[in-house]
């Protein structure tokens, strides 16, 4: 290895750290370093991904090779050991994991429902009316959120449980039906109860199982439509 | 499965949907496995890093909101980063690559018989600006996992004199592929 150049200064700076990273090249010690500058800036986390995209024409390289049968079973015992293992439900759509939601969320939900609930519901409900609850929690995040749905009125009420948004941060709630992209409810209000109404194709629209869940977006909302941030919280609607 | 398949499935992943998460380790699995193989050059070693890398995956979903990658991208990222995180933290890299490879199917995937089959992507190219052996250093590191220090034994030169003659390839391959 010799050639020209070789008195030119040697390269230095964010990118280079970038690149080093990406392809593997420091030690323990340094990739722990640029992992939590990864976490902790935007900036260099883009200059990461950057690299991430020069060199991935390289990982077609990689050979795929199917996995020993038991492994998925292991990963499950690992995530989920409370649990049995996640077999396929018959006929139970996309959220089945709702039934894991329920007995996760139910224990504090039943005591809080009711409670909670009451503001929402008026005394004479009309037949076609439905009214639908959803715990919104997720692992490694303190952001809980119940939400109420009354398809007479057309609107969710939100009950605040816990987590605030950083500052120049907003809370943003989606709704996802089905196989859908999330569509955006709006920004969510600060405070402990707030209403706010679903979009029109949405008012009578909504079924067991739909999801609700709120990203960290940018203060007013995500500038693309489409949640940008991490899911800080997220539930199936259940029967109350 | 399209790259807009995928995304719903680490977006739902994301929200705690273990079907999800089945289909994406049925669709994805392969390739990741793949990837952890070919760094660590150990299988159990590799079968291990695998599962570490799917309990990553469903912890880490949300993460993939905030990324620029493509979904498969990012899947081979964390996969990738796991496998040389594990490589770091241990003493010696197992060498026995062949030996991991062999119970492997070699047939080439189609990303890799696209490549082969004439539609060179520009990096490529742009390696090929490198001397031999820099551009070798570069795509050990990329798919082999190899650091400064393995490289710096494998061409027989200081460990400085590696890193600076990587960087400035670094450099060169990032000017090449912007113009």
């Amino acid at each position: 290895m010799s050639g020209a150049g070789e008195m030119e200064r040697e390269p230095e700076g964010d990118d280079v750290l970038a690149a080093e990273y990406v392809l593997g090249l420091q030690t323990a010690e340094e990739r722990a370093a640029a992992q939590r500058r990864v976490e902790e800036s935007r900036d260099f986390a883009r200059l990461v991904d950057g690299w991430e995209m020069r060199f991935w024409p390289l990982a077609a390289e990689f050979v795929e090779v199917t996995p020993p049968a038991g492994i998925k079973a292991q990963i499950d015992r690992r995530l989920f050991s409370s649990s049995a293992p996640a077999t396929v439900k018959q006929g139970s759509g996309f959220w089945s994991s709702l039934a894991v939601w329920r007995t996760l969320a139910l224990g504090s939900l039943a005591a809080l429902v009711a409670f909670v609930a009451l503001p929402f519901i008026d005394p004479p409900a009309p037949q076609s009316r439905e009214q639908m609850v959803a715990s919104l929690a997720a692992e490694g995040s303190n952001v809980q959120y119940i939400v109420m749905y009354d398809s007479q009125t057309g609107e969710v009420g939100l009950s605040h449980l816990s987590g605030e948004p950083a500052t120049g941060r907003d809370f943003q709630l989606w709704v996802i039906k089905g196989t859908n992209a999330p569509k955006s409810v709006g920004i969510v209000p600060g405070g402990q109860t707030a209403r706010i109404a679903l979009p029109d194709a949405m008012t009578k629209a909504m079924e067991i199982g739909d999801v609700f869940a709120i990203s960290v977006e940018p203060a007013g909302g995500s500038p693309t439509g489409q949640p940008t941030g991490p899911v800080v919280a997220a539930g199936g609607l259940t029967e109350i | 499965m399209t790259p807009q398949d995928i995304t719903k499935l680490i977006v739902r992943t994301s929200m705690r949907d273990r079907e999800a998460f089945d289909l994406l380790y049925r669709n994805t699995s392969a390739k990741l496995f793949g990837v952890c193989l070919r760094v660590l050059g150990d299988r159990a070693e590799a079968e291990e890093a695998l599962q570490e890398v799917f309990v990553k995956i469903w912890t880490k979903a949300d993460r993939f909101a905030v990324s620029d990658l493509s979904p498969i991208s990012w899947l081979v990222a964390v996969a990738r980063n796991h496998a040389v995180d594990r490589v770091r933290g241990r003493k010696h890299k197992t060498t026995d690559i062949d030996a991991a490879l062999d119970v492997a199917d070699p047939s080439p995937t189609p990303e890799a018989m696209v490549v082969a089959g004439g539609q060179r992507e520009q990096v490529y190219v742009c390696l090929d600006e490198l001397e031999a052996d820099r551009a070798a250093a570069v795509r050990g590191a990329y798919l082999d996992g190899d650091s400064y220090l393995d490289l710096a034994a494998r061409h027989n030169v200081p460990l400085n004199t590696m890193r600076t003659w990587l960087r400035r390839s670094l450099m060169k391959l990032r000017e090449c592929l912007e113009r």
